[in-house]
């Protein structure tokens, strides 16, 4: 029993910040951006947001400045790819590396290290317990206690989900990347709803970014988001954007995570630890072979 | 040719000045940082041969890039194809034992297999099942990190060793060295001949750019689109594999844990840059490995760490190609102008 409430919760620690990144990722997707800079924006978050969290002794501000961090990436974005018409691939590919090289720099210039900054002085985001549900024997110690951007990213899905198909904004959202003419003839700017896009990505990166360095643990180390960048991609890809979809496809990953964590008793670490990326190459096989037979019935 | 080759050295003085202005802004001292950047890659003939051969490796995967997105397949695997590569090289090296006629070019081959190896894997994901390779490639990337690192710590460990790597190759394998002259040069440009070679003068190379350019347009000429891509992603898979085995035969000899990292992502980066042209993937695969090189001199002179280096190639990328992008629409509207004023008279 301890063993599956054990796997349950793993599988949600480590589909939030994959959540997280994608629903910011599904935004962009809507909007017809390809946009691949989300493993960067996650990285820049999760720097700020040690950075905030140890030098003001509290993890508000560890999760604004992760939100600023992974803003100033996104803002870099929107200034190659919506202003200067820059190649959104080779954009998001230079961010990426941009965001791999600064925080590696700044790790060494602010906090004078290499590799890895922990210590005591960071402030991690608290786990919040329900009340009331946390009394319920299994129920309760599945969905209580879990930290706080996991009940964030919750609320996102739901937000998302809003925002995306029953709002006004939802509608020019998708105008813009379905047929962009349409949309600037209409009188809507549609370079304006690619920005708001970019910079709600860019919100949701630092969150996710938080999670990692405040949440999941508490320190940050270079290229800390190891690709999860690439899954939450992969996630909205596999589901065409659909938030309670990325919802579902995250806890998957989430579950593969703590299911290689599991495996670790039995097998070396490296090989548990391929099990996420062996698991997206499966979504990703299961969704091809779902859309040949689509094509030919 | 002659717009490009002034929008490249445009864009990399302007990063270089935003490198410089962060600098300053820091308390550091750009010019005598840029000196003995300069210095310790190109000063003397020890630091320009030293900055030849870092240069192999990046400009190999370079190509491997260049040739992937001129042809159409996104291949992002070079970091996986360069381990595996480097990690069959390193177990030909182990085991075989020949003279180092014979040896050099078995584990060139081998290196050479490894990388096609994995990037046909991603190749054959994509014409059976329909997988993108863009996000194949990518996972494969941490699979063949995650596999070489337990091949290196389990099986080849070395028993001497205190972190995870493999006993040093047969010394039949190592390429020659001349003073500080290292011959994985001369492989490198043998490679980089044969890549010339073809995609400009041959059938397959020209089919495959048309390929890249039009994939219905080369449908309906008769090009065999499967086949011309899979043999892409074999080829730049190779190369990928051979800048991997040439690392292991030139440098340490032996496989290290984190071997790959610092050439993980600049073929693309350098692909990118070049606008996947072949020539100019040599001349900015120089330029890089000259800003690595001389990287460590500009921490030991002034201090300024390493890593800034990073940040500078990023900036770089993205400088250049919006320039280029940007040089175009510029160029198109001061045409757009004149034409309007030609009519208006």
């Amino acid at each position: 029993m301890n063993v599956i409430i054990g796997l349950i919760n793993g599988m949600i620690t480590g589909a939030t910040p994959i959540l997280l990144a994608a629903l910011g990722g599904t935004m962009t997707y809507y909007a017809g951006i390809f946009n691949i800079a989300m493993e960067g924006m996650m990285l820049g978050g999760a720097f700020f947001a040690v950075l905030g969290s140890y030098y003001f002794e509290s993890w508000v501000v560890g999760i604004l400045f992760a939100i600023l961090g992974s803003l100033l990436m996104a803002l870099i974005f929107i200034l190659f790819s919506v202003k200067l018409k820059t190649d959104e691939f080779v954009t998001g590919v230079a961010l990426n590396l941009f965001a791999l090289g600064a925080t590696t720099y700044m790790l060494r210039q602010i906090f004078g290290v290499k590799g890895a900054f922990a210590s005591p002085g960071i402030v991690p985001i608290p786990d919040i317990d329900i009340p009331l549900l946390e009394d319920i024997p299994v129920l309760g110690q599945i969905l209580s206690g879990h930290n706080l951007l996991v009940y964030v990213g919750l609320i996102a899905t739901i937000l998302c989900h809003y925002l995306i198909y029953k709002t006004r904004f939802g509608l020019r959202l998708r105008a813009a990347g379905y047929n962009t003419n349409c949309l600037d003839t209409s009188g809507v700017r549609s370079d304006r709803i690619r920005t708001i896009s970019v910079i709600l990505c860019g919100i949701f990166c630092g969150l996710a970014g938080s999670f990692l360095s405040l949440g999941y643990v508490t320190l940050f180390s270079e290229n800390m988001s190891a690709g999860k960048g690439w899954i939450s991609l992969a996630a909205i890809i596999l589901v065409n954007g659909n938030p309670w979809g990325i919802a579902l496809i995250s806890l998957i990953f989430g579950f593969s995570d703590g299911l290689g964590l599991l495996l670790q008793q039995y097998l070396p670490s490296q090989f548990t630890s391929m099990v996420p990326y062996i698991a997206t190459l499966i979504a990703l096989y299961v969704y091809s072979s779902r859309k040949k037979k689509e094509k030919f019935s | 040719m002659k717009t490009k080759f002034i929008n490249g050295v445009l864009g990399i003085v302007i990063a270089l000045m935003l490198g410089a202005i962060v600098m300053w802004i820091q308390g550091y001292a750009p010019f005598e940082t840029y000196t003995a950047l300069f210095n310790y890659s190109l000063g003397s003939f020890y630091s320009f041969t030293t900055m030849l051969r870092n240069s192999v490796p990046l400009i190999l995967t370079g190509l491997s890039a260049s040739v992937a997105f001129a042809s159409g397949p996104v291949n992002l695997g070079q970091p996986g194809q360069f381990l595996m590569g480097a990690l069959l090289a390193t177990i030909g090296g182990l085991y075989l034992d020949l003279p180092p006629i014979l040896m050099i070019p078995i584990l060139i081959l081998l290196a050479m297999l490894g990388g096609a190896l994995w990037s046909g894997l991603a190749g054959l994901m994509r014409l059976w099942f329909k997988m993108d390779e863009f996000i194949t490639t990518l996972m494969l990337n941490m699979i063949a990190d995650f596999f070489t690192y337990w091949a290196i710590s389990y099986p080849l460990f070395d028993k001497e060793a205190y972190s995870p790597m493999t006993p040093a190759i047969n010394p039949n394998g190592w390429l020659p060295e001349f003073g500080n002259f290292n011959t994985n040069i001369i492989v490198m440009i043998l490679a980089f001949i044969a890549v010339w070679f073809i995609s400009k003068k041959t059938v397959a190379g020209y089919e495959w750019r048309i390929a890249g350019q039009n994939s219905l347009f080369a449908r309906l000429g008769g090009c065999e689109i499967d086949k011309n891509y899979l043999k892409v992603m074999l080829l730049t898979g190779a190369l990928a594999g051979l800048a991997g085995g040439l690392v292991v035969m030139a440098g340490p000899h032996r496989f290290l844990k984190g071997l790959g990292a610092n050439y993980a992502w600049d073929g693309v980066m350098i692909a990118m840059v070049a606008n996947n042209g072949i020539l100019a993937t040599l001349l900015y695969g120089l330029f890089f490995s000259i800003l690595q090189t001389g990287a460590l001199g500009m921490e030991l002179i002034t201090d300024v760490p390493r890593e800034f280096i990073m940040v500078i190639q990023a900036v770089i990328v993205l400088v250049v190609v919006a320039g280029r992008g940007y040089f175009n629409i510029l160029m198109d509207k001061i045409a757009v102008r004149r034409k309007a004023k030609e009519g208006l008279e």
